[in-house]
Order: structure tokens, then sequence, then C-alpha cells
């Protein structure tokens, strides 16, 4: 179940099995001058299928859209033993409900993906990092805000905050990272003209807000950012090896122009219940990262987590977003479902019924 | 090296082809060290990297796998024989530590667990079959031969006594190449080094699969012998052997790799330039473990051009040879064995390792080079 079934230039798409690593699939297209550009940080491990369960994104959504944005047809073994076809090669149908949309994101709990039809991207001829730091988190949202707001769209707008940056010099102490303020990683993408022209306008949006601001000098420091930024999330251990990352409340999304509101929420909620934090993240769609990290063996910390996460999943329905913008809801997010969907999640309900009236197929997943 | 998920192959069948033993009566407590099992924050990282899990496919024969299996016997899942298969297939390679992004040690963790199992009464026949060998003849291999075979009477009769200096030859180079053992003891005599009267396994295979009290006895026991001879410093060649007096065995001995030796005298050796291109297979136990890359480099150099494997020092690829795999599973070992030698480059007259159980499974996986061990890349330059 992890082969490519087929490369199609002239119709810009691969067939694949859901098996496949992302990265794998990435490789092979390559040669070709293609990608298929949704890129979590797991790119290395997640498979396609994982993928297309919870419409993953990662760093280059922003730009780029998330997986939904590239599946054109699935082929799904449903709860009856049914096989069915969501969607077909076509660019555009009008005849139907899209059920290719409704199977992705649905965290396998409406069939089995056996296959993926995927739209693919021409890879752009360069990439370009921008490096900013800032005095604080709020400041570095208000920067993504004025960017955005000209008109510049960065192929990746990433934030770190001072602790993220602590914990990725000590995961790679080779690391040239500012070493002051939170940082934004603004990644612009196109021919070399337009992506110099987009970098410096970047400069020139930020430089008012910023303590610092660079391009980075060369493709290998932007792959040694990059890859340590995939891995962040996990290092926390590296800071103190008593403690651990526990990924609860780690996945809010809020409106672009409310993200300056929710650092700053998410900082005082750190606090509030003493807890170490990392914030770091797709600050460009919204979605942050807050990285909890507790002594695992304090069960005083388990409980102050758990208070924490519990508020920071009201604070983004509260502000009109998400508990979950990438990683998906599962058995751990269920219970916001009815705060944040209201009587659409009655519709979500009956479609599940109809489509696995027995209840076989991630039960308990989506609150559903 | 990228690994690309579940394979429907003969190595992915042979996990649940394993004899088990269960001894009842055991107590069913299981504890290790919690706060190294809960720095696993499942990220998945070591998935792209377990080089078991590239020919098994599974989930739980990946070090995030194994991981979670443990930390469920934490929480109160009952130890049984079910988990076996996941935990007796780690090579203990140490590539997943390598890369863990939050500082897990699952090799370690590993080796705990599987101690604990042994404590439950759970193992493997396999894994009995090694220890019964281990502790009857004091080799792993289960050979009654004299262990200082491959000297004559005479020879052995002429060892020194007492000396600063002592060569451990290990059970592979003891009984499966002696030639091996010549070699090296040929050059290290020179130095006055001897050998220990009655040396017996290094404890490696005991420790790596679960059996520590065992371990403890047979450390004690060479640990006696060092006493005996009085020597300061020990030289062994088996990268198993080296990591586990230098890292398991009590008090602080001074132990050197014999590539660290030889890189060491190599102004001393004379050796002759010889017309030949080689690649260099760094053997876990040795490399990654213990950080011994460039000496074995060095040497090699010195005597012919060093064409380098596809993944080199900390991103070597095992071999499949530790840990207790190549008997537990030996479909399984040697995938791991074939797997490692397409990162040979085009164009070597030899690979070169510096470990006998490298050699050896490298040599079964069946290539068309040559493996051999770096005394006798040495030995050729000395003749
Ligand atoms: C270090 C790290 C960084 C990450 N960064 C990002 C990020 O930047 N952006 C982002 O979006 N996500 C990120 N993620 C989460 C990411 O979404 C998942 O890793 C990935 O999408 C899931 O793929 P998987 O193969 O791991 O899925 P699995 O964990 O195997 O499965 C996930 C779910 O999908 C279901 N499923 C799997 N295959 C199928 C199928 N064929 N048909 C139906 N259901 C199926 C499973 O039942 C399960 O419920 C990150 C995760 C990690 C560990
Ligand atoms: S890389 Fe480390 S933290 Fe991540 S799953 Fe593997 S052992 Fe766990
Ligand atoms: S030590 Fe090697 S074989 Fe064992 S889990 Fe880690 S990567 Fe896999």
């Amino acid at each position: 179940m992890n082969r490519i079934l087929e490369i199609d230039i002239d119709n810009i798409q691969v067939m694949v099995e859901p098996g496949i690593i992302q990265d794998a699939l990435n490789d092979a297209l390559k040669p070709y001058g293609f990608f298929f550009p949704p890129n979590p940080g797991s790119s290395a491990m997640c498979t396609i299928g994982g993928m297309i369960a919870y419409n993953a994104s990662g760093m280059r959504c922003v730009k780029y859209g998330t997986t939904r944005n590239y599946v054109r047809d699935l082929e799904v073994v449903l709860a009856d033993g049914t096989i069915i076809h969501t969607g077909s090669k076509m660019l555009k149908s009008a005849a139907g409900y899209d059920l290719t949309q409704l199977i992705t994101g649905s965290e396998g709990t409406l069939g089995i993906v056996t296959k993926a039809s995927l739209k693919i991207a021409p890879l752009p001829q360069t990439r370009k990092l921008v490096i900013a730091s800032f005095e604080n988190a709020e400041i570095a949202g208000q920067a993504v805000v004025k960017t955005f707001s000209k008109g510049v769209i960065p192929s990746a707008c990433e934030i770190l905050d001072r602790v993220s940056l602590q914990v990725l010099r000590r995961y790679d102490p080779k690391l040239v990272l500012p070493s002051e303020g939170d940082v934004l990683l603004f990644e612009v993408d196109g021919t070399e003209s337009s992506a110099r022209e987009a970098a410096e306008q970047i400069m020139k949006i930020c430089s008012p807000l910023a303590l610092s601001i660079k391009l980075a000098e060369s493709e290998n420091e932007m792959a040694d950012i990059w890859a340590a930024r995939k891995l962040v999330g996990a290092a926390v251990s590296r800071l103190d090896p008593t403690k651990t990352r526990i990924y609860v409340g780690e996945d809010v999304g809020v409106p672009i122009k409310k993200v300056p509101e929710l650092l700053k929420k998410a900082q005082e909620i750190s606090e509030k219940f003493n807890l170490p934090a990392m914030k770091y993240g797709h600050i460009g769609d919204g979605n942050l990262h807050l990285a909890l990290f507790i002594d695992v063996l304090n069960k005083d910390e388990w409980d102050r987590l758990s208070k924490a996460a519990d508020l920071i999943h009201r604070t983004a329905i509260e502000l009109g977003g998400t508990v979950s913008s990438e990683h998906g809801v599962g058995a751990a997010r269920a219970e916001y479902m009815e705060a944040q969907w209201g009587s659409a999640l009655e519709v979500m309900r009956a479609i599940k019924k109809a489509l696995d009236p027995k209840g076989i197929l991630n039960p308990g997943k989506l609150g559903l | 090296m990228k690994n690309e998920g579940k394979k429907e192959t003969e190595q992915a069948k042979e996990l649940d082809k394993i004899e088990i033993r269960v001894e009842k009566g055991k107590e069913k407590l299981f504890e290790v060290d919690r706060r190294s099992v809960y720095k696993c924050v499942q990220c998945g990282t070591c998935r792209s990297v377990c080089p078991v899990f590239d020919v098994v496919g599974w989930e739980s024969a990946n070090t995030r796998g194994r991981m979670l299996i443990i930390k469920s016997l934490l929480e109160g899942t009952l130890p049984s024989e079910d988990v076996l298969p996941s935990l007796a297939s780690c090579t203990t390679c140490g590539i997943c530590a390598a890369k863990c992004p939050a500082g897990a040690n699952p090799p370690e963790v590993v080796e705990a667990a599987r101690a604990q199992l042994v404590k439950c009464g759970i193992t493997t026949e396999a894994q009995e079959k090694l220890k019964s060998a281990v502790m009857t003849y004091g080799n792993s291999l289960g050979e009654t031969q004299n262990r200082k075979h491959w000297l004559s009477e005479i020879e052995r009769s002429q060892l020194p006594e007492k000396s600063d200096y002592v060569y451990f030859v290990g059970c592979f180079d003891s009984y499966r190449y002696p030639e091996f053992a010549k070699k090296t003891f040929k050059i290290l005599q020179r130095y006055g080094v001897t050998l220990l009267p009655d040396e017996q396994c290094c404890a490696s295979p005991l420790l790596r699969t679960g059996f520590r009290e065992d371990a403890e006895k047979i450390m004690e026991h060479n640990l006696e012998q060092i006493i005996q001879v009085g020597a300061h410093t020990i030289i062994t060649s088996c990268a198993g052997c080296y990591t586990t007096l230098k890292n398991n065995y009590p008090g602080e001995l001074r132990v050197i790799s014999l590539p660290e030796f030889l890189a060491e005298h190599l102004d001393e050796l004379k050796l002759k330039k010889l017309d030949l291109t080689v690649t260099y297979h760094d053997p876990c136990h040795l490399g990654r473990h213990n950080k011994i890359y460039d000496a074995p480099r060095k040497v090699i150099q010195a005597i012919c051009t060093l064409k380098e494997m596809k993944n080199i020092k900390e991103e070597s690829r095992c071999c499949g040879g530790g840990g207790g795999v190549r008997i537990g599973y030996p479909d399984i070992s040697l995938e791991l064995a074939r797997n490692r030698l397409k990162d040979v480059p085009e164009g070597v007259d030899y690979i070169v390792t510096s470990c006998p159980l490298c050699v050896r499974n490298l040599r079964d996986a069946g290539g068309d080079i040559e493996v051999i061990d770096i005394i006798e890349l040495v030995a050729m330059a000395m003749e």
C-alpha cells in the first residue's frame, strides 16, 4: 500500500497508495520538476493516507493551501465494504456532492482511503528566507498582519518564540539564529527576481517593528533552519531533561487578525498556571503551536496542564478560531466539537450514522 | 535514508514465528526508569530511520512502537509474550537515539525492558540458547574448544603472566575468526600485551538481551582476571566487547579499540602503501555508541584509498548483527545487512570494518565485494 501508481505530468497529478511517505513521494516527483506542496513537520514519517485523513498542511500552506486543495479523487472502502470513487482527474465538476472533500479531514471515521489522485505543483525556481526578531511575540504578530495586508504572501511564515530558539540552539548549536527576541521566518519563493523583490518588500515592511532583520545567506543555512524547525516541538527535553512536552492545547488557530491577541492570551495562560511554554507555529495561517511542558512524574503539573489546555481551547473558540488547525480532533479534543460547531455537529453526526451505522470506523473520534 | 512503511515480506512474517518460553509463577511486576520512557513524545522521527522497521514495516517493529509498548507495560498492561516480537527485534543500533529530538535513548530503554521481561520469566528460545551457551561454555557460540586454540601450546605457555596491557579477544575472534586474533596479537605482542589466563565472553550478548544478573557474574570473572594480570588497559578488536567493557563494566577500565591502537602506532608499524580502494562500514557499537569514527579512517588512509559509503559515521546503517537479532531473527538480520550493502560505493576492492560480528553479517548477506576486518588490511600492508 505504499506505491506510486502513476505520475501523470500532462494532467499535473499523481496516483498513489495511501501508505506512501510524503518525503518519498516528493523525492520521486523532484526529477520531473514537481512537488506535492503540503509539508507537515512530520514529512519524513507521515503517510499520504494520514495526511488526507487529517487534512494535514504545514509550513507552506499560507501560499499553497492544505492537503484538501490537492485531492482530486479518492478510492474509499466504506464501512459496509462498498468501494467508491469520490472524484476524477477533472479539474472541476458540478455534478453532485463533493465527497472528496467530505472524506478529506474525516479522520478515518467515514471510510478507508485505498488510493488517491493528487494534484501536484511545479517546483519554484528559488526560495529565500527572511529572519526577523522582535521585542515580543505580540509585535511579531503585528508584523505578520501588516505584511499580509500589504498584499505580500510568503510561501511560509513561522514564529519561534525565545524559548523555542533556546531549544533549537541546544538541538543544533551550529544554527545561525538571532540572539534576542521572538523570531519570524518568512520564506518567499518564485523566480530569482520575484523572490528577491518579495523578500525586500517584507524587510521594508517589518524593519520599523523589528529588533533585527536579515536574509539567510545560503541554501544550507536555510535547509538547516527548516530541518530544526520541523523537529522543535519534540525537542523541549533538550532544555530540561526532567520535562516532557505534552501534546494538549497545541494546535489552536484563529483568524490572522486575531493572532496578536491569541499570542498574548497564550502567554497569560502559561503564566497563570505556572507552566513553561514554547510558542511556535504557522503564524501566517493563524495556527499557533503552544507547547506546554511538564514533569510527567508530578501529578500537580498534570492537573495544571489540563486546566491550561482547556482554557487555550476555549480562548481559540471565543476568538472565532478552531481547537485544531491541522493535527485533528481525534479523541483528545472531541469534547470541544459541540462548542466549536453548535448545531452543525448534528449534521456531521447524521453523515457518520448514514455511512457507518454500526460505528466501526475510528469510534470515539471527532466527538461524533 | 528513508523508510517507506509496511511491507508484505518474509521478514515481516518472521516476527510471528519465534518460539517463546514463559516461566510460570514468576512475578509480573514491570519497572524501568519512567522518565526515560516518558521522554518519548511519539513524534516518529525514529520511524524514518529504524532499520528493522525498514524491512518489517510494522509500527510495533519501530522505535516509537517499542517505546509505546514499554509505556503501556509501565502503566499496567501485564507483561506477556505478546511484546517479545517488538522488544526482541531491536538491534540496539542507536540511530534512533542519535536522531531523537527529545533526547530519548530507546536502545537503553529496550535493554532495560528486556531485563524486566527476563525477570518476569518471558524470553524467546533464542535468548535462552544464547544465555545457556555463555553460562555453560563461557562463550556465546557454545564452543567447547580451548579459547586460545589459535595459539600453539608453546605460545600459550610463554604468555606473560603480568602486563599493563591485555588483548581481550572476544568470542568471535576466538572461535570464528581465529586468523584475525592471530594477526592482531602478532602486532600487539610487540608492545608486551598479554592475554587473560581465562577470558570468558565479555557479557555483551547477555546484557543486550536482558540477562543482567548472569552478565554480572561473567563480568566479575573477567574483572578478576584483569586484576590478576595487573593490567590497566584493555585492547579489543570487537565493537561489542569494546562498548561493554567500556560502558557496562563496573569501575573505570581503560579500554582501547584496535583501530585506535593501530592509529596511535601507525609510524611504528611501517605499513606499505597498497594500490587498493576500500570503503569502511562503521560498526554501530564503535561508531554511534562511542564516537570512534576517525581512528579506523586514519589507519585505512595510511594504507590505501578510502571511498566512503552512502551513510557514514552517525548516519551509518546497522549491519543487523547486534542486539540478539541475528540469532533471534536471522532473516530480518540478513535483510538489514543486504540493505547496508546497498550503501557500498562503486569501484571498491574491499569493504573494511572493525567488528567481527559486522564482518560475519555483511559476508553472509552475500554481496560481490569481499568484507574484511581492518586487521586483515593492516596485515596485507605489513607483508
Ligand atoms: C513532529 C510532527 C510534526 C508535525 N507537523 C505538522 C504540521 O506542520 N502540519 C500538519 O498538518 N500536521 C503536522 N503533524 C501531524 C500530521 O498531520 C500527521 O503526522 C500526519 O498528517 C498524519 O499522518 P500519519 O501517517 O502519521 O497518520 P497516522 O497517525 O497513521 O493516522 C492518522 C489518522 O488517520 C487515519 N488514517 C490513516 N490512513 C488512513 C487511510 N488510508 N484511510 C482512512 N484513514 C486513515 C488513522 O486511522 C488515524 O486516525 C505533525 C506531526 C508530528 C509528529
Ligand atoms: S524520535 Fe524520540 S521522541 Fe520521537 S518517537 Fe522516536 S523515541 Fe519518541
Ligand atoms: S536501536 Fe536501532 S533497531 Fe533499535 S529501535 Fe532504535 S533504530 Fe530501531
